[in-house]
This record gives C-alpha cells, structure tokens and sequence, in this order.
C-alpha cells in the first residue's frame, strides 16, 4: 500500500513538474517557418520595353519566418518574408519572349486581436525591399529593365484555427499594400548608356504611392497536418504595378505553391553548447 | 458590458483592418495598369505604329524645320491606304513606306521575312569607297586585332581599316595595332563603308588619340509622349585612355556610309588636334535607336535620343569632312583609292613640314 502511495506521488511530482515546465516556455521563443515552392501563371507589361502584355508561366520559392516577440504581452509578431520568382513570357504573337524575376523581402511586425478562440485578425506595417529586371533580346539600346524599389506596407492578416477529423488545420490569409515607398525608375525614353555611362541627372528615384504604384500581394494558405509535419498549400496573388516618368509597368503573378512548416524553439545559450560524443 | 469585450479597446483598430481588407483591394483592382488596346488587324497595326513613332521618335522638330515633315499629314496620306483583309505582305509595304517618310537610316520595320530600311543617306551619292580596291592595298599580309585589319604602306604610312563598330576589340587589341604602327610617321584610319555599331567602341578607339578631357558632344533623351518633350543636354566627354595613345597625325576617311556610331566617332575625332577628317560627308544616323513592336508580333527601331555636337549642331544629317575627297573614276579603273593616296600626301606633307 506504502510503495501505492509513493508511487501516486512521484508520478504527481512529475507531472507537475512537467506542467510548471510547460507553463514556463516563453512563447516568443516559438519560431514558425515554412519553405515553399510553387508554379504559376504571369503577365508582364513595361512599356519601357515594349507597348503589349507578355504572358507566360513562372517558378516561385517562397521562405517565411515568424514569431511572437514580447512586446505588447506577446501581441505583437515579427514576420519575415522572402519571395523569388523567375517567369518567361511571349508577346501576343507568340514570336518574342520576355525573361523577368524579381527578389522581394517583407519585414516587419504585426499586432495581433484576437475575435474568438479560433480566429484572430493581424495589422502591422512591413518594410517592402525589391531588385528585379526584365530582359527583351530582340530589343536594341532598350533590352532590359532594372526593378528596384523599397516600400512601407500595411499589412493584414486573418489566422484561422479549425479541426477536421480530429486533426489541426490552420487557414490563413494575408494582404500586404504598399502605401509609400521609393522607386528606381529610368526616365521616359532614358538609355541605361546615358543613365551609367554619362552620369545623367534624371528623375530616376520617385516617391511612389497609392496613386502611382497601386500593388498588392495576397496570400492565401492552408497548413494540414500529416504524421508530425505539417503541409502547407498556398496561393499567391502578386499584383505589382506603377506609373512613374510617363512609363507604366505591371507585374501580374498568380501562383500555387506547396511546402513544409517547421516549428522551433530556440533556445537561450550563451556558452556553445558541447557537441556529443559518440 | 463594453468593459467586458476584449475587442472593446481595439474597435478603432478593427476598423481600420476592416476597411483596409475591403476597401484597398477593390480601389486597387480599380487601377490596373494596362496596355492600350488596338485590334490585331490592319487598321489597328498601322494605328499602333503610328502611334509608338508620334510619342516615341525624336527628330519630328528637326526633320519639320528641314524639309517639313508633318507626322499628322503622314497619318491621313498613309490611313486612306489601309485596306481590311489586305495582305501582310501590302500591309508590310505600305507601314515601310510610312516609316521612309521620317527619312532615318535608324528607323525600321521587320518581321521574320524583312526589313523596311530607308538608306537614300548613301545611295544618292557617290561611294568613294570600292573594296576590291581598298583590299588590293590591304593585300594578304595585313594583321587583324579583334575587328581591326591594320598594315604597314612602303612610304611607312599606317593603316587601320575598322569595317563594324559591333566588332569586338579589346583594349588590348588596340595596344596591339598601334604598338605595330608606332615606327610610322602617321597614321590612316579608314571607317568608309562602317554603318555603325556600338557606340561604346567609338570612345574606346577615339580615346587613343586624346591626350586631355574633350567635350565632343551632348544626348537629350524624350520625357513624355510629346514631340517637344525632352531632358536637358547631358554632356558626353572623352577622357584619354590610360593605355597606349597614339602621338602623332592622323587621317580619319569617311564616306555616306559611315553611319551612326561610326558618325559619333567621327564627331569625337574632329575635335582632337591631330586628326584630319578626309573623304565624303559622313552618312549621320545621330538618334541613339529604341526598339518598339506592334500587336502581330513585328518588332520596329527608331531613333530615340537625339546627339548633338559639342556646339549644339545636329549631327542627324552627317558631318563634313576637313577636306572633301571624291574618288575619281580614272583612279578607280587603275585600282587606286583617291581617298587613301590622297591621305597618305597629306601626312608626308605634314611630315616634311
């Protein structure tokens, strides 16, 4: 009866040990990211090269990382965002083509209310880097177009928890629009020769904003259990678009990518941990 | 009640979520930015055309105060020649045509079985350029650098023959020939017959015969769809190469055909003090050219930033040589190029001088 009862209360010391050790992870410490890749359908328009819309297809990876920091009680996230995408495009005639990419970090930080136990609702603000080009061979002194701009985005987004089968499924959607920012941008009929080789002084850096630069990039994912690992399914929706120096451009992607979730917790080590032995 | 909403101290910032989601995308839909829209069929072909040259070519002004080119006019004289259901072939005549009009050796029309080219800049006047002459007087032991085929005459003249600015020559090319043509007591360099090229390897050669900084000239660029609508003059210098230089005269030759970049590198050398411009009046070409296309998929180039010479002159119609030398055709039947003898009197003089 005696080794009963000491049993009962070594197993209940555990189990509150274990539950003090639960309660005391700190939530900021959870690192969420995800690796994705995706193909999709693409439209480029850039009348500094040509005057017609170029459609085609594009590869796109996707990495993201996301945490909650300890500001604002563990309300606010810091949510990084790398996208790069390649697409290769024809003219309506089919006898020109088209090479353009784009690289594209959001970084930036989100405060998070939530309505019910299951659905919570993000704003924030992200810093909106991008360098890209686009590249025409048939075209002689203007065979390609540098993309360099840096916006302030305001960023939403609404997280959604729900159960199927018993099993975790995690919906989210997310909007990011550029509201001002900077962008790089050749003059009207400026050669890159007198831009770099002359030193031209243009207007070749012009604050953009809704008026001038109407973007927006949405993302739409689903994250599904499988085993230990968790899938995630997602759908972006790139609009990227400007007027500036009498030149319109727009970028048009709408892909379906598909990748895996990792969730970390880091932990706090000042001195290098040893590594095994074996 | 209100006290108990968690939402409760956050409704403003709700707000602004909601409006945000729904609002800003519908606004941004709203503004797309699009193509212009023209029917891919005979009327819409010729009406992009003509469109891309009104907003995008850049001698309307010039070619208006030279010989009164009126793109309006242009537009009714050609549209009352567009038929629907017209062969590509016609149709492909008729915009060629049109683009003769604007009289640029830089402007053209191509699809994937032509080219509509105006080239009346050379072939209303004499050649002053004969090759099986000019190759006579390279003969077979001349030496090639890059796009360079260079010799050594017996009256210990040079002679660099450059026949395509898009040929590649290195810097290392050019050591080469005028290391070779150093012993001689001048030096011709032939661009008869270059219709240009880049413009890159203009100041790369020309900066081989400048000891100092020259101003040889300025670009303006288009900044809208106007066709008064331009960027202030940007400076072009040539700054001396900090290879090997060539120290003593020179004969540069042209001809009609020395055209576009070989018409800037004529431009950059008649500035230098050592260096005669000898033969015809050069073929001009001085609209640094864009490329456009229309809807059926033909691709068209035309001139897009007009060059100027260092006193604001326009170089568009060509530049006289400092001395005006005709091939004669009694020289041609005896297989002797006036042009190049004529040069090679003109550095022994200055020699014995």
């Amino acid at each position: 009866m005696k080794k009963k009862w000491l049993l009962f209360f070594l197993v209940s010391c555990s189990l509150s040990l274990a539950a003090q050790q639960l309660d005391s992870l700190q939530k900021h410490r959870f690192v969420t990211s995800s690796l994705l890749f995706g193909v999709g359908l693409s439209n480029n328009y850039d009348t500094y090269i040509s005057p017609l819309e170029y459609t085609g297809t594009e590869i796109r990876v996707m990495h993201e990382r996301m945490r909650l920091t300890k500001w604002g009680h563990n309300r606010i996230s810091l949510q990084s965002l790398v996208q790069a995408h390649l697409s290769y495009c024809s003219n309506p005639a089919d006898n020109n083509h088209l090479l353009g990419g784009l690289l594209n970090w959001n970084y930036g930080l989100h405060y998070h209310l939530p309505l019910t136990a299951s659905l919570k609702l993000l704003v924030g603000a992200l810093a909106d880097s991008n360098l890209g080009f686009s590249y025409n061979a048939r075209n002689s002194n203007n065979p390609a177009s540098l993309r360099a701009y840096l916006n302030l985005d305001l960023s939403t987004m609404a997280i959604y928890h729900f159960k199927l089968w018993n099993h975790p499924y995690v919906l989210r959607y997310q909007l990011n629009v550029p509201v001002a920012g900077l962008l790089f941008s050749p003059e009207y009929q400026e050669s890159y020769y007198e831009l770099f080789q002359l030193d031209s002084k243009g207007n070749n850096l012009r604050f953009t904003s809704l008026h001038n630069q109407p973007s927006l990039r949405q993302l739409l994912s689903l994250d599904i259990p499988i085993g230990l690992s968790q899938l995630r399914v997602a759908y972006v929706c790139d609009i990227q678009q400007s007027k500036v120096n009498n030149l319109r451009t727009h970028a048009y992607s709408h892909a379906f990518m598909i990748g895996f979730v990792r969730s970390i917790y880091r932990i706090k080590q000042r001195k290098p941990l040893a590594m095994p032995a074996y | 009640m209100k006290k108990n909403n968690l939402l409760y101290p956050y409704k403003n910032l709700l707000h602004l979520c909601c409006i945000l989601l729904l609002v800003l995308p519908a606004f941004l839909f709203g503004s797309c930015v699009r193509e212009e829209s023209y029917e891919d069929n005979a009327m819409g072909n010729f009406e992009q055309l003509w469109t891309i040259l009104d907003q995008q070519y850049c001698f309307f002004d010039l070619k208006r105060d030279e010989y009164g080119l009126d793109w309006e006019e242009v537009h009714s004289r050609y549209r009352n020649k567009i038929v629907e259901g017209m062969p590509e072939s016609s149709l492909f005549d008729v915009l060629g045509e049109m683009l003769a009009e604007l009289k640029d050796g830089h402007v053209n029309l191509i699809n994937s079985g032509n080219v509509s080219h105006y080239w009346k800049w050379y072939e209303d006047y004499p050649d002053n350029f004969n090759e099986p002459i000019q190759r006579a007087y390279l003969g077979t032991d001349y030496r090639i650098a890059g796009g360079l085929k260079y010799k050594m005459f017996p009256d210990n003249i040079g002679y660099i023959y450059y026949g395509d600015f898009s040929s590649g020559i290195g810097a290392s090319n050019i050591d080469d020939a005028l290391q070779y043509l150093a012993v001689c007591d001048g030096l011709i360099f032939d661009v008869r017959n270059n219709g240009g090229g880049y413009v890159t390897n203009s100041s790369k050669l020309a900066a081989r015969f400048t000891n100092e900084r020259v101003l040889t000239g300025y670009i303006q660029h288009k900044t809208g769809t106007g066709h008064s609508d331009f960027s202030d003059f940007v400076p072009i210098y040539l700054d001396p190469s900090n290879r090997i230089r060539w120290q003593k005269k020179v004969v540069v030759l042209t001809n009609r055909r020395s055209f576009s970049a070989t018409n800037d590198f004529v431009n950059s050398m008649r500035l230098l003090p050592l260096v005669t411009i000898m033969g015809d009046k050069t073929g001009g070409g001085s609209g640094m050219p864009f490329s456009s296309e229309l809807l059926n998929g033909w691709s068209v180039r035309f001139s897009s930033s007009p060059m100027v010479g260092a006193n604001k002159d326009a170089l568009e119609f060509g530049i006289d040589p400092d001395v005006h030398v005709a091939m004669k055709n009694t020289d041609i039947l005896r297989g002797i190029d006036t042009i190049i003898e004529e040069a090679r009197l003109f550095l022994k003089n200055d020699e014995k001088k």
